[in-house]
């Protein structure tokens, strides 16, 4: 099939796309962004969150089909700004294979909610493993980018 | 030590921004499974479904009929050598008539699509014959069995507490998937694009599985989505060249979560005996111990674990008689080997529970008992080696008592066990407090020939000096090149350092395990440093370096570092080598084995509603001797990840073997732990310099996941009265 | 993944028609679950019929206080509703107890009815399955069964329905509205979901050439005093253990006037506690009487070696939270 849609903006066309493929590998493996990861392409690790049609989803379960004329944003499409610095600046990366999908999960906490607590932090990044940090510098983090 | 003045910014000892974060928060870091080439094609791998079996015959007729397929390969496409391994060379790279646990590979594809490569591999016909699977580690084979005996074996004491113990199969559970790129090169050989911890012992065991000579196998590293141990034995390295060989395209493997379940070495679960005899002043007189690892159907790094397991077995205490048997078996089990911690994991949750079950039985506070019996400077361990160097463990344990308490809870729901489900406003809940502390080795042992090469370059670039480091040193996560980075810049002054890709074009950096890298690698590159340095000077007759200058012995100035470097680069290159180490005496386990003991003590306080057996972690202290920070922002880092992997241990990390067959492959049912079970971590650094190391540091990686198992669990016990001799921890054992 | 054919839908009467006419097709919703499910082979439509556009996203109050809500409603929006958290509380907790945040951005309402167990064995295609391959036996009765069900098994099939949603609705009583070419009809939810029974492979009253519309709420004044609980390994993002779905309320007298109660985690569908319920009614709000109406809900369960813990972990819980509202409504 021929996939067309919004991503990070600009008009972007895919062909030969097999109908089982996901989101998440059109985008890495046809649209040249392999930003988003796929640490388990289950849905169970937040590692391929992007944005569709504003809303944060896995898109490692999304049909190819159904990104259709949808408006995808990843963490590519993320301008340079708080969110990155501050995971930058407090240590919050190792790895950083977790990275790009939590900076796509804080930008949308952060525009949803200005001054999360930390209890409510914690609930919106539940969705994203990390496996190398413990989360405390994540956490640091956020809290560095909401003061920005 | 240091001699170049402090001045230059992000030197050793400041948290400068690692130079790959940029690009890891853009999305624009290669990791090994973002490799792209030309006409790439992608392997696929086909895996036993059987613990045993043997294979009577291959059939990859239907296979190859597929449209998009390039290659189908059996171990009879295998040139060189038909089996690998890290201790021991017993694990074939193809399965040859047998296989020995689920999930072994038996065959691989390469075909134009992944899905493609998939549906090949399935359609392969493998004809097997199940045999009887070994799956209770004390019905196998023996590995290695590691006796220590030292002091008198028939010690007495008024004081006497056994205890069974047992560590469930714990699984590293990096996020970034097995994967890389194998392009064949022009030359006949292969050029490899991996995430690895160790270049050069890939390198050999690729180049003797391909048969060919090292130089005409190339690794180079891509970016490594987390290790902790998993990536030390080779995964699709000499899958992916073979395939990439066979059809003379690069080829690209990236396994699947499920896949990377069975494509790697787990911890090795153990069962462990022990008892601890004391005196009524708590002083303990004996200890005697049995340990039994499942070391799984391949030899991996088993050896060498149930080394760790048996020589730190005891814990940071000083015991005059010890009693210890470590022993690994070979099952029909999945492989065991490096898991961060590597035997000194399992161990620390049975001396520690057993040091809480001493204290009870004395009437001691558990910190008390421990502060009786700590090592100090000059202790010996069961080994008969003597620890040198600072030993802090009395003060490690008295800091995180004397931590202030972890908050109240604020009536916050969301901060109760089982979080915004929970229902109770705290009745029911019960607070309990645990501590444990842990001695890990650093670095390799034994007599092993442990040692890391660095090249370094000192050179203008635009007039202005600049400093290439290049070691085959493999970033794991851990901020070893920004390390790197900041050890040349205390060394040479100079602010510009670039760390070079890691690489085989230059000498073996050694293992990135065994919390041995800022050691070895970082030793190595100031080695490296101080002969450039020395170099530099003899060109003028300076003395030393100091703010862009080099001075005579007097202090004057004699000439810019610019102007000496001039027209002619220094470059220097050295191998590195920590001092010796020796095997331990087969019958007695006596022997110097190991360069640099590593302390960790934790206090972990819990919630825990008694009634459904839900476990919330409060908060969590560690306090940890690093000798030298050598970047204090990534020490902690590596504090706060190993903690949370031993909060996975303790309460819900196993994987579930069932008569060989391991049942949750998958992140929905093999539990790491999120954002919300993880509690605030409180960190105390310790830096009391080893005398012996680069500017005093000591391995950081390991030790905070030894202990932090042990005291979550005495945190629960304080809290439920339960005996709780199984990590992890389920709330059927609480309740129960 | 078996190959398919991938069609958007976006008319509803179009869609009826190409189910029933398009062999081995199926309808996909958010793909939280049937993408997965296709991709470890369990699943292999030959054609998927994407419903997403189609306009049933609606929530809409009816006149009689209840709620309409449509099939296609993403979980988060369902669970963010202001009728939903106001007047059904248990369901948004229940919501928003399951999965993720992303997923649940994704998940539509009628996907959440349909969603698979989590069974290891019906995940292990090389196991013995009745549901994935009727007469293959059952695995999990002899295997690792601990997240299995206690309640509603039968010989053929143990496995443990996983929805957290369902749970709730099931003690609302909701109506599944589902379509098809020749016409409407309305489901009691706790009638949506079938025991296995020996044909563990009909999971639901669904036909396959129907569509679920939407599910509708009755009003229901004890809802407002209700709540979730969920008992699980770790905090966040896995299934249930055990978990309850309750709301109380008292009379004048102090006795229980009005109850419902469901479980989840150790049933083979959502579990509406009827027994408990009827014993509940009229009683007195007691720990004992607590413990009185769980066991006799339980009294029917069957363990396997694995998982008979759950049995006195269901009855815990569902004393915790019937303690709970209890305590709040009495303001001590």
């Amino acid at each position: 099939m021929r996939l067309n849609c919004t991503v990070n903006g600009e008009a972007r066309q895919a062909d030969d796309v097999w109908a089982g493929e996901s989101l998440l590998y059109v985008l890495r493996e046809r649209l040249g962004l392999p930003g988003s990861k796929n640490a388990c392409e289950q849905g169970e690790c937040g590692s391929c969150t992007v944005y569709m049609d504003g809303t944060p989803v896995c898109a490692c379960l999304v049909a190819a089909g159904q990104a259709e004329g949808r408006d995808v944003v990843t963490v590519e499409g993320i301008a340079d700004g708080p969110v990155q610095q501050a995971f930058l600046a407090a240590g919050a990366v190792q790895c950083g294979f977790c990275t790009p999908g939590l900076v796509v999960a804080v930008h949308d906490l952060l525009a949803r909610d200005s001054a999360p607590t930390d209890p409510e932090i914690r609930e919106a990044l539940a969705g994203n493993l990390c496996r190398c940090t413990g989360y405390e510098k994540i956490l640091d983090a956020v809290r560095l980018a909401v003061q920005r | 030590m240091t001699t170049v003045e402090a001045g230059v910014a992000g030197g050793v000892g400041t948290s400068p921004k690692r130079p790959d974060g940029g690009l890891k928060v853009r999305g624009e870091f290669a990791f090994s499974s973002d490799l792209w080439a030309d006409d790439m094609l992608w392997g696929a791998t086909l895996r036993s479904p059987h613990p045993h079996a043997r294979i009577r015959g291959i059939d990859i007729t239907a296979a190859v009929a597929l449209p998009g397929v390039y290659a189908v390969l059996t171990h009879e496409d295998v040139p060189g050598a038909k089996r690998y391994g890290l201790e021991i060379v017993d694990q074939p790279v193809l399965a040859m008539g047998e296989v020995k646990y689920q999930g072994e590979p038996v065959a691989v594809v390469a075909a134009d699509h992944p899905e493609t490569a998939r549906r090949a591999a399935a359609r392969i016909v493998v004809d097997y014959e199940v045999l009887p699977a070994v799956t209770e580690a004390s019905l196998g084979v023996l590995l290695r069995h590691v006796p220590i005996r030292t002091g008198d074996p028939d010690a007495t004491a008024d004081v006497v507490v056994t205890g069974e113990y047992q560590v469930g199969m714990q699984d590293q559970a990096f996020l970034g998937p097995e994967s890389g790129l194998a392009v064949p090169a022009e030359d006949g050989g292969v050029d490899l694009y991996i995430a690895t911890q160790w270049l050069h012992v890939d390198q050999k065991q690729v180049a003797d599985c391909l048969g060919l000579p090292a130089e005409k196998v190339r690794l180079t590293l891509a970016g490594v989505g987390g290790a902790f141990g998993a990536r030390e034995d080779l995964s699709m390295q000499v899958h992916a060249s073979l395939l990439a060989l066979h059809t003379g395209r690069p080829v690209k493997m990236v396994y699947g979560r499920e896949e990377s379940f069975f494509g790697h070495v787990h911890r090795h679960p153990a069962t462990m005996w022990y008892e601890h005899g004391a005196t009524r002043d708590g002083k303990l007189v004996y200890v005697k111990a049995k340990i039994v690892l499942d070391g799984g159907a391949y030899a991996s790094s088993s050896t060498a674990v149930a080394a760790n397991a048996a020589t730190l077995g005891i814990g940071p205490y000083e015991v005059p008689n010890v009693v210890m048997d470590a022993s690994v078996y070979y099952t029909n089990n999945p492989p065991c080997g490096a898991m961060r911690g590597f035997g000194a994991v399992q161990a620390c949750f049975a001396y520690e529970s057993q040091m809480d079950k001493l204290a009870s039985a004395l009437g001691l506070d558990p910190v008390e008992v421990r502060l009786r019996n700590a090592m100090t400077t000059g202790s010996r361990m069961p080994t008969g080696q003597i620890v040198e160097g600072p030993a802090p463990v009395a003060d490690l344990l008295i800091r995180v008592r004397s931590a202030p308490p972890a908050p109240e809870g604020s009536g916050d729901l969301r901060e109760m066990p089982g979080g915004v489900s929970n229902t109770t406003h705290g009745e029911g809940v019960v607070r309990g407090i645990g501590y444990g502390i842990g001695i890990k080795n650093v670095a390799f042992s034994e007599g092993f020939d442990d040692y890391a090469t660095a090249r370094v370059r000192l050179e203008l670039i635009g007039g202005e000096p600049a400093v290439l480091v290049h070691t085959a040193a493999a970033e794991v996560g851990q901020g070893l090149v920004t390390v790197q980075a900041q050890i040349a810049r205390t060394e040479l002054g100079v602010e510009r350092v670039t760390v070079a890709t890691a690489d085989t074009s230059v000498g073996s950096a050694g293992s990135s395990s065994a919390s041995r890298q800022t050691y070895m690698t970082g030793g190595a590159v100031r080695a490296a440093c101080q002969a450039v340095r020395a170099a530099l000077l003899a060109r003028v007759g300076g003395a030393r370096l100091d703010g862009g200058k080099v001075l005579s012995d007097s202090g004057a100035v004699i000439a810019d570092l610019a102007s000496v470097i001039g027209d002619g680069p220094i470059e220097e290159t050295v191998e590195w080598r920590h001092r010796p180490t020796y095997p331990l005496d087969p019958v007695t386990g006596q022997g110097n084995a190991h360069v640099q003991y590593a302390f960790a003590a934790h206090r972990a306080t819990v919630d825990v509603d008694v009634e459904l057996g839900l476990v919330r972690v409060v908060e969590i202290v560690t306090a940890q001797d690093v000798g030298k920070a050598v970047n204090p922002l990534a020490v902690e880092g590596q504090i706060h990840g190993g903690t949370a992997q031993g909060l996975g241990l303790a309460l819900m990390e196993e994987i579930q073997m069932v008569d060989g067959i391991v049942r949750n492959p998958s992140f929905t049912d093999y539990l790491i732990p999120t954002i919300l079970d993880m509690p605030p971590m409180k960190v105390d650094v310790l830096e009391m310099a080893d005398p012996h190391s680069p500017y005093g540091l000591r391995g950081v990686g390991e030790p905070p996941t030894i202990s932090s198992t042990p005291a979550v669990v005495a945190a629960v016990r304080a809290a439920t009265g339960k005996a709780l001799t199984r990590v992890p921890v389920r709330p059927e054992h609480i309740v129960g | 993944m078996k190959t398919f054919n991938y069609l958007r839908a976006t008319d509803v009467d179009v869609a009826l028609q190409r189910i029933a006419v398009e062999p081995g097709a199926r309808f996909l919703g958010g793909g939280t679950n049937l993408v997965d499910l296709m991709r470890e082979g369990i699943e292999a439509p030959e054609t998927l019929i994407d419903i997403t556009r189609l306009p049933l996203d609606g929530i809409e109050e009816l006149p009689d206080g209840g709620l309409r809500i449509g099939a296609l409603v993403r979980n988060s929006d369902l669970a963010a509703h202001p009728v939903v958290r106001g007047r059904y509380p248990f369901l948004s907790q229940a919501i928003l107890l399951g999965a993720t945040g992303q997923i649940r951005n994704m998940a539509t309402v009628g996907g959440n009815l349909l969603q698979r167990t989590r069974c290891l064995y019906f995940y292990d295609e090389a196991s013995a399955c009745n549901k994935r391959e009727p007469g293959a036996g059952c695995a999990a009765r002899e295997g690792f069964n601990r997240g299995n069900a206690v309640l509603g098994t039968s010989d053929a099939c143990v496995a443990t329905h996983p929805s957290d949603m369902a749970v709730a609705l099931a003690a609302i009583d909701a109506v599944v509205e589902v379509r098809s070419s020749r016409g409407t009809r309305h489901i009691p939810l706790t009638e949506f979901h079938l025991l296995p029974g020996t044909t563990p492979h009909l999971e639901s009253q669904l036909e396959s050439d129907e569509l679920i519309t939407a599910v509708e709420l009755p009003p229901l004044p004890v809802a407002a005093h209700s709540y979730y609980r969920k008992v699980r390994d770790r905090a966040s993002y896995a299934f249930a253990l055990v978990s309850v779905a309750a709301a109380l309320d008292f009379g004048a007298d102090g006795r229980i006037a009005d109850v419902r109660l469901a479980l989840g985690g150790v049933a083979t569908k959502p579990w509406r506690a009827r027994t408990a319920e009827q014993l509940l009614l009229g009683a007195a709000a007691s720990e004992d009487s607590f413990a009185t109406a769980a066991a006799a809900e339980l009294a029917a369960a069957v363990p396997l070696p694995g998982n008979a813990f759950k049995i006195d972990l269901a009855c815990r819980t569902v004393v915790a939270v019937l303690r709970r509202l209890t305590t709040e409504r009495s303001g001590s």
